[in-house]
């Protein structure tokens, strides 16, 4: 019985992290924060999801 | 221990930075500006605030009656990630001022690996309710002083004048390091 406690809960767990990822992803930017984004120029890390999306904003424009 | 202990604890003598160093990523990223510092610390607060809450409700009201506590790993960081979301969105419908200026740092709290801490810490040491609201504030609140007062610091630096191998993160992990062994200095105050 214990098994099917653990599976239900990450189950509910994975499905609402789902949900709610889906669900921010659809709601829209409020007007003028289309184009926010960190300072990466101090930041070490070069493999941040921030700075790669960052770089490939700069490489569009 | 009484309440204060835990927060000056939690804010000082066991800086999350300092002497755990988690957080790390943030505090080199996110601190070159004290405007940015400013806005991450408050959101890193509010998100460690929420997670660990129900982090603990999760556990002492599902887990544990049920037997389940060798899952609180993977269940706090689901909880986490599905907080953090949420409050994305709950700011992005209700206060664009406030997702302006704390919106770019939500993502990158879900993989900050101060909130799990904070969230297993709490269950870890055998906090009740209320003890665990504190430390929850605790925490970030030291997170947010020590990334205010680096962001002064590197501020600073932009205009001093820094040998060339040490210019940019060199001279930042040379100032962490000092501010660390200053702050070593509060061990035997509680």
């Amino acid at each position: 019985m214990q098994a099917v406690y653990a599976i239900l809960i990450a189950g509910v767990l994975v499905g609402m992290t789902v949900l709610l990822t889906v669900l921010n992803k659809k709601t829209p930017v409020p007007e003028g924060c289309e184009n926010l984004g960190p300072d990466c120029h101090a930041c070490g890390i070069v493999n941040c999801a921030m700075r790669q999306n960052q770089t490939e904003g700069n490489k569009n424009d | 221990m009484n309440l204060f202990t835990i927060f000056i604890s939690a804010m000082l003598i066991n800086n999350i930075i300092l002497s755990k160093f988690l957080g790390i990523c943030p505090f080199m990223g996110v601190s070159t500006k004290l405007s940015s510092a400013i806005g991450m610390g408050i959101a890193v607060i509010f998100v460690i605030f929420g997670a660990s809450i129900f982090s603990w409700l999760l556990y002492y009201y599902v887990l544990e009656p049920l037997g389940l506590t060798y899952m609180r790993l993977i269940c706090f960081i689901l909880l986490i990630a599905s907080f953090v979301q949420f409050t994305e969105m709950f700011i992005k419908k209700t206060s664009p001022s406030l997702y302006k200026s704390l919106g770019i740092y939500l993502p990158l709290i879900t993989t900050n690996c101060a909130v799990l801490y904070v969230a297993l810490d709490n269950i870890t040491q055998g906090y009740n309710f209320v003890e665990t609201m504190v430390n929850s504030v605790g925490v970030p609140a030291g997170f947010m002083l020590m990334l205010v007062i680096f962001a002064t610091i590197r501020e600073r630096l932009d205009g001093a004048d820094v040998p060339r191998p040490f210019q940019g993160n060199p001279i930042a992990f040379i100032v962490a390091a000092i501010m660390a062994i200053a702050f070593s200095a509060f061990a035997g105050l509680v």
